[in-house]
């Protein structure tokens, strides 16, 4: 009686073990299958890129990285100058691509690169256009005086021709009309970049041109002349931030005393939006027309070129770049974003002009440098 | 709100108490060897009371932090010449660095981590007799000015040729006066408003510290208005201590906001640097600073918590900076040579026989570089200034009488600043004092108190004949007392002089030997500094008490 007992025991026994064991061994194997894929993605090579400081967050973004990592493409970004890229094609630290602001600078890397014989391809997965940051009792005043108009509610257009004419006079706020809500003895002018460093001022110096010009600058006569009848309203702001956030960190931070007009990118008002640091009185202003700027993939191999492609395509990639205030190609998912930022915006920007040719801007931006060196 | 006060007094009281500079590093603590190199961050002195903040750093990054403290300019001149030996440089202020090449070359990145707005405290019972308490009073720096001149606005202020306070309080007097629209350049310098400003000005120091003690102390006899940042005024009123509060002023169309950008100046430490920044920009940071600093939080999201401690801004016109180097060079220049209150000072000089040899070395090396040509922006500090009076007196058992130098007035540009060359007047006068340097003979004991004495009655003696001046007496020795007066004979003496004599400081220059604790007495009894020698390069020494006188 004790014998068959424990012969039954000792198979019972057995039988729990040879189970344990094959699952054991099943689960290692599956373990060992995702062991190697995640050293394979590990293993993959992260891709060195220069990209501007206003993409710099969404390379940064966790969910990105995770994304990227996914598909074999992790990105280490370092945080570039749009207008230092160029240098750094050929450097001994050559990113494997750029992301720069504009294709004013993004032309630059492809002119460097096709002298050092690099085949560089460009593309364009996010853009967003020009603004002019403002107050609601700023927007009115200029309103009054013809320089906005209202478009819908907390957004308004404004005349770049009628504007730079005022500024160029040295109008003080206190001057115009109904101006009791802002009436300072400071002269009228918008807050921009450093030209010498920074992207946006130079699409403020291409708009301002074609403003008073009439049409985009497209003669060198012209473009001198401009340049040079312009570089006032550089020089007059007195000292600038050298870097991109600056103006902006100040309409934000310390308010329209110290920026009633600042000129930015949409996507940082709508990220600020996100964030939930806007506050009611502000405003954006379309310049009419505006430029619209593009953040530009330069890429210098293969694996790069994959990553523009998948910049281009994934859904949740645009998602989140839609998220750090970007347009991409998808209206809907843009004015949803806008909605959820509390920030009205221009839905439609129709009225779009092309910075001047880059040899054209290039000079303009050298000799409002040198002005302003003085 | 009550357990808040206490916090701010004793933040305060901790502030007034560690109030020594510059500041010897301290010793890495034991234990710390293998860890992770410490971020070095050179740190403006007003900044002073965020020192607690290190160690949050390190808790919530792992980053270990180790702040050095400076004065604004010579900070600046140490980042723009490259040997801060920093990692990382917290300016109040950074526009003055950054408006030149050299200096945005040396940083790498900046963020802007908080705000606080100058503003001109004025004692509430004062500010009431003006008027300006009433809500919708528009005052601009004009006014100020005018009150200045006229006696009614005596404030304490730090130095305008040292400090962002002082030569942002200049800049707006100027801005006022010239009523452009926008960046002035030199040639718009307004100079009979800086004169006028000027005449106000009674308590002069480098720092924040010393001049809010100074403040406390003299609230109402020799002061009625502070001009500082903002936190610092709410602090102050918020601490207790004052006789009565101050009535913040936030000039019309004259603010000039602190922004405090963090700036990386060694690219090798990016990644902590970041991490800094993130931790530092984050909630946590940005909440503890508004409540414990009263600085005001860089977002705007986060400033609405804060509401009940700082008041609503409204709107607050900015002073515009100018990024005219000859504006701010000459204005420092005719700040110093021409605007300021003319220093006359007693070098007292200990002569004794243990001051042979390489202690004599040090003292002629010093007085050699007070006299001398440095142009930097600490160097012409150091320097002495046109209309400047400077006694030598030296002694060793017995005081020597008083030997006089005096530089002459220089020439000014017809309208505006302009940054002048000595002329050769100047040079020659400089000279006499170099020369005089060379001369010094070391011989026999140390009589110290008895020279200090005759050094305060030879100045209260020439302040009677031309008030004119701002007076001090600067002592050098490196021994004991060992004949004439005592210490507790001194002080016997001194309470007997004109009660005016306390507008005399004494500051004392120690190295070698000398009894640390007798000095420290005699400086805190006739409200002057000590400094440390041994510790300090002399010429630093020299420096740091010109931004006192």
């Amino acid at each position: 009686m004790k014998t068959p007992v424990r012969v039954a025991g000792t198979l019972v026994l057995l039988a729990l073990f040879g189970t344990a064991l094959y699952y054991a061994l099943r689960s290692n194997e599956q373990t060992r299958a995702i062991a190697q894929e995640q050293a394979a993605i590990a293993q993959a090579q992260p891709l060195r890129g220069a990209v501007s400081v206003d993409v710099e967050p969404f390379f940064t973004d966790e969910r990105v990285q995770k994304i990227l990592a996914r598909n074999r493409l992790p990105v280490q970004p370092v945080r570039v100058g749009s207008r230092d890229m160029a240098a750094k094609v050929g450097a001994a630290d050559q990113p494997a691509f750029f992301m720069a602001s504009g294709v004013v600078a993004a032309n630059m890397v492809v002119d460097a690169a096709r002298k050092a014989g690099r085949n560089a391809t460009q593309s364009t997965p996010f853009h967003t256009p020009l603004v002019v940051a403002s107050w609601e009792p700023v927007a009115r005043i200029l309103v009054a005086n013809g320089i906005a108009r209202p478009l819908s509610p907390k957004v308004y257009g404004l005349d770049m021709d009628k504007l730079t004419r005022v500024m160029l006079a040295k109008q003080r706020w206190r001057d115009l009309k109904a101006s009791d809500a802002y009436a300072v003895s400071r002269s009228v002018l918008v807050s921009t970049t450093d030209i010498r460093r920074s992207n946006s001022a130079a699409m403020y110096l291409a708009l301002t041109s074609s403003a008073i010009n009439g049409d985009v600058v497209a003669d060198r006569t012209q473009a001198q002349r401009l340049a040079a009848q312009l570089a006032e309203l550089f020089k007059r702001q007195g000292f600038q931030e050298n870097y991109v956030n600056g103006a902006f960190d100040d309409y934000l931070a310390i308010g329209m005393g110290k920026t009633p007009l600042a000129f930015v990118y949409e996507a940082q008002m709508l990220a600020q939006g996100l964030k939930g640091g806007l506050r009611p009185e502000m405003v954006l202003l379309y310049p009419q027309p505006t430029i619209v700027n593009k953040q530009v993939f330069v890429a210098l191999d293969d694996r790069s070129r994959q990553l523009a492609a998948l910049l281009s395509t994934d859904k949740e990639l645009q998602q989140i770049a839609l998220e750090l205030g970007f347009r991409t190609g998808d209206a809907a998912a843009f004015a949803a974003v806008a909605q959820k930022a509390g920030l009205a915006v221009e839905p439609n920007v129709s009225q779009v002009i092309d910075p001047p040719g880059f040899d054209l801007m290039f000079e303009m931006i050298d000799i409002v440098s040198r002005e302003m060196n003085q | 709100m009550t357990t808040r006060r206490l916090l701010l007094a004793l933040g305060l009281a901790a502030l007034l108490a560690a109030c020594g500079r510059p500041e010897p590093p301290s010793p890495a603590p034991a234990g710390r060897a293998a860890g992770p190199e410490p971020l070095r961050v050179l740190a403006t002195s007003d900044l002073r009371d965020l020192e607690p903040l290190a160690a949050q750093i390190e808790a919530a990054t792992g980053v270990p932090v180790k702040f050095r403290f400076g004065g604004t300019m010579e900070s600046t001149q140490a980042v723009l010449e490259g040997r801060a030996e920093a990692d990382a440089a917290w300016f109040a202020n950074a526009k003055y660095l950054l408006s030149d090449a050299a200096g945005q070359s040396r940083v790498k990145l900046q963020e802007k981590i908080m705000l606080s707005p100058i503003a001109v405290g004025v004692s509430e019972s004062d500010a009431a007799r003006f008027g300006w308490d009433k809500p919708g009073t528009r005052l601009t720096w004009a006014d100020l000015a005018r009150h200045a001149r006229d006696g009614r606005l005596q404030y304490a202020l730090a130095n305008p040729a040292t400090s962002n306070q002082g030569f942002m309080s200049l800049l707006g007097v100027v801005a006022a006066a010239g009523g452009k629209g926008e960046a002035l350049g030199a040639a718009d310098v307004d100079r009979g408003a800086i004169a006028d400003f000027l005449k106000g000005y009674r308590i002069v120091g480098d720092n924040s510290t010393y001049l809010a003690e100074q403040f406390t102390k003299q609230q109402g006899t020799r002061a009625n208005a502070f001009i500082n940042y903002e936190s610092w005024l709410l602090s102050l009123n918020a601490s207790g201590r004052l006789r009565e509060k101050l009535h913040l002023i936030y000039p019309h169309e004259g603010v000039s906001t602190a922004d405090y950008p963090l700036m990386l100046l060694n690219d090798a430490r990016r990644a902590d640097y970041l991490k800094v920044v993130e931790y530092l920009k984050g909630d946590a940071a940005q909440l503890w600073l508004a409540r414990q600093t009263l600085r005001r939080p860089i977002k705007p999201e986060l400033a609405r918590q804060v509401e009940d401690l700082l008041p609503a801004r409204g709107m607050q016109v900015e002073l515009p900076f100018s990024p005219d180097r000859q504006l701010a060079d000459g204005l420092i220049d005719a700040y110093l040579n021409e605007f300021r209150r003319p220093i006359a000072s007693t070098f007292v000089l200990d002569t004794s026989g243990s001051m042979q040899g390489q202690r004599r070395g040090q003292l002629v090396e010093a007085l050699h570089y007070v006299a001398g040509a440095d142009a930097s922006l600490t160097g012409r500090i150091a320097r002495l200034t046109n209309r400047e009076k400077l006694w030598f007196m030296t002694f060793s058992s017995n005081v020597s009488p008083p030997v006089l130098f005096e530089v002459p007035t220089g020439t000014r540009p017809a309208k505006g600043v302009l940054p002048q060359a000595d002329t050769e007047a100047k040079q020659a006068a400089l000279r006499r004092v170099r020369d005089a340097a060379d001369a010094l003979h070391m011989e026999g004991g140390t009589a110290l108190f008895d020279a200090v004495y005759e050094g305060l009655t030879h100045m209260l003696a020439e302040r009677k004949r031309n008030p004119g001046y701002q007076y001090s007496v600067v002592a050098f020795t490196d021994g004991k007392n060992t004949a004439g007066r005592r210490l507790d004979e001194f002080r016997v003496a001194y309470e007997q002089l004109p009660e005016d004599v306390r507008g005399i400081p004494v500051f004392m220059v120690l190295f070698g030997d000398a009894s640390e604790a007798e000095l420290k007495s005699l400086v805190e009894l006739t409200g002057g500094r000590l400094f440390d020698a041994r510790k300090t390069p002399l010429y630093q020494v020299f420096r740091d008490i010109r931004a006192f006188q």
